[in-house]
């Protein structure tokens, strides 16, 4: 059975393997046999240094692997990464896009240039991936494009209209993607994350400790929690599966 | 723990209602060869002890038991025989359910007990099989329970209702048991599209899916992964949510409401 769900001879591109989510999904996709590359979205120290240790424990892994950093909405960068990933790895056949640009900011503080970088970054860098990889896709026929949405994609929050905007966005292009190459072999889905351990959209101790009173599970979750369905969506055992998300949220939307 | 590993149901216990033909079976097997031992019911015995010996010639143990899921002493005694043949219970699976008597008819055409026996078929007897499992699962330190509901849950065709309320129902009755049972008991729906079940009547009557966005039908093996996803340890902060697999289906919005009103849907075993 697990045989199904088997990555070997697959080559991974994941974008925001500088977060804990993206981290853990680009180890999870190189422990079911993949190659990986993994693409950093910030030079920022923490997140550079979570990325190299991510690319240590692929290579432990024994798959090839690549680190390559790059503004998540800049076209050329995102080209150039997708062409690295086809030349590295041989091909491109698994894109996970799980850049994440926290911001949080009241609208009435926040300039347009601002809501700009968000939906650019979050939204137009799964836009640019998600062309780049297809075209790639399309010759042979197969191919998996996986976007980390999160609950924020679903629900509002205060000060959180830019990021609340273009997670909705992800979740809703993830459909219409996957209608558009439905008969490429190409399968688009979404996993909707729900409130995981150090991402940026927590809002330090007082944020998570609020959201551990309120969660079904007492608890945030962990990135390796979230991480394992992307190994399924990845996989040919989810070939009949497109244009959903597979919430890994403990419940949380299920509140009234 | 690497990843696929974590897949693996070995030492499991699964119960599969409706197992007798079709997706019920494609699960029962799907989660029998991922390692889990299999409790398959069905209302009728021909089918099912066929599911049971595709399940040993598989190399896993398979109790049947002849269960009628709308009936609440038939449900405690199957779980009471999976007890005694086991000894726990890790997974259930609340497949059975179906078309009913009635499906089709105009509202003021339906009678008291069509619509009981739709609902009942549909929704209670998923209620009835949770209640009875959950406190031995609850015991033992945790469960799954894996509810099929149907595109019919999320949206509605012509003259659909029991089915549509049932299946409905089934959704946010999994929502509760995720509030409720949360973090020791994981409650998740599939929502299976368009699976004639390799019944040639069937395909014909979908038109071989060529309407759907990815231009097919499922075939019933490839719910088996779904399940076992849903079943392992892969999805331990999963709760209360729902996998449509349909090719695509729902996220058009086009099909099969759009195709045609009145879906006749194969009934399972109840």
């Amino acid at each position: 059975m697990a045989g199904d769900f088997s990555l070997d001879g697959k080559a991974a591109l994941v974008i925001g393997a500088s977060n804990p989510i993206g981290r853990a999904v680009a180890v999870a996709l190189a422990e079911a046999g993949a190659d990986v590359g993994v693409a950093t979205t910030t030079t920022a120290n923490e997140e550079t240094v979570r990325a190299n240790s991510c690319a240590n424990e692929i290579w432990a892994l024994d798959r090839k692997h690549f680190t390559h950093i790059i503004h998540a909405g800049d076209e050329a960068d995102v080209e150039a990464v997708v062409h690295r990933t086809v030349s590295e790895l041989g091909r491109i056949d698994i894109l996970v896009n799980a850049q994440d640009l926290p911001f949080a900011k009241p609208v009435l503080e926040t300039d347009y240039f601002e809501w700009h970088a968000v939906l650019n970054a979050n939204l137009g860098g799964v836009f640019l991936a998600s062309k780049y990889a297809a075209r790639e896709m399309i010759k042979h026929k197969w191919g998996r494009i996986i976007n980390v949405a999160s609950v924020l994609g679903e629900r509002g929050l205060v000060n959180g209209a830019a990021y609340c905007a273009a997670d909705a966005g992800v979740i809703n292009l993830t459909r219409a993607l996957a209608l558009e190459w439905a008969r490429d072999g190409i399968k688009v889905n979404a996993i909707g994350a729900g409130w995981t351990e150090g991402m940026g959209m927590i809002g330090g101790d007082e944020g998570k400790q609020q959201l551990e009173r309120y969660l079904p599970y007492k608890r945030l979750a962990k990135p390796e929690e979230i991480a394992g369905a992307a190994v399924y969506l990845a996989s040919d055992a989810a070939d009949y599966l497109t244009g959903q998300v597979v919430w890994i949220e403990g419940g949380a939307l299920s509140h009234v | 723990m690497p990843v696929l590993e974590k897949l693996s149901l070995t030492g499991k216990v699964a119960v599969v209602t409706g197992a007798g033909r079709g997706l019920g079976r494609a699960m029962a097997l799907a989660l029998a060869h991922a390692g889990a031992n299999i409790v398959a019911t069905a209302r009728t015995h021909a089918q099912v002890e066929e599911t049971a010996d595709m399940i040993k010639g598989a190399g896993r143990a398979c109790l049947w038991v002849s269960c009628d899921v709308t009936n609440s002493s038939s449900v405690n005694a199957m779980i009471d025989s999976t007890l005694a043949e086991y000894g726990r219970i890790d997974i259930l699976v609340n497949n059975a359910g179906g078309a009913t008597e009635g499906m089709g008819n105009a509202l003021t055409e339906v009678s008291d007990d069509q619509w009981r026996v739709g609902i009942d078929t549909n929704l209670t007897g998923a209620i009835y099989c949770s209640r009875a499992a959950i406190p031995h699962m609850l015991e033992q330190g945790g469960g799954k329970i894996i509810n099929v509901t149907s595109g019919f849950g999320l949206r509605a065709g012509r003259n659909n209702f029991m089915y549509t309320s049932a299946k409905a129902g089934l959704i946010n009755f999994t929502r509760a048991l995720a509030m409720t049972y949360a973090p020791d008991i994981q409650a998740n729906l599939i929502a299976p599209g368009l699976f004639p079940h390799e019944n040639p009547q069937m395909e014909e009557w979908w038109k071989h899916g060529k309407f759907t966005p990815m231009g097919r039908l499922g075939k019933d093996e490839e719910l088996g992964p779904l399940c076992v996803f849903l079943a392992s340890g892969l999805t331990s902060y999963m709760n209360g949510q729902l996998i449509v697999l349909d090719g695509g289906g729902l996220a058009a919005g086009h099909a099969p409401t759009g195709f045609a009103p009145v879906i006749p849907l194969p009934a399972e075993g109840v």
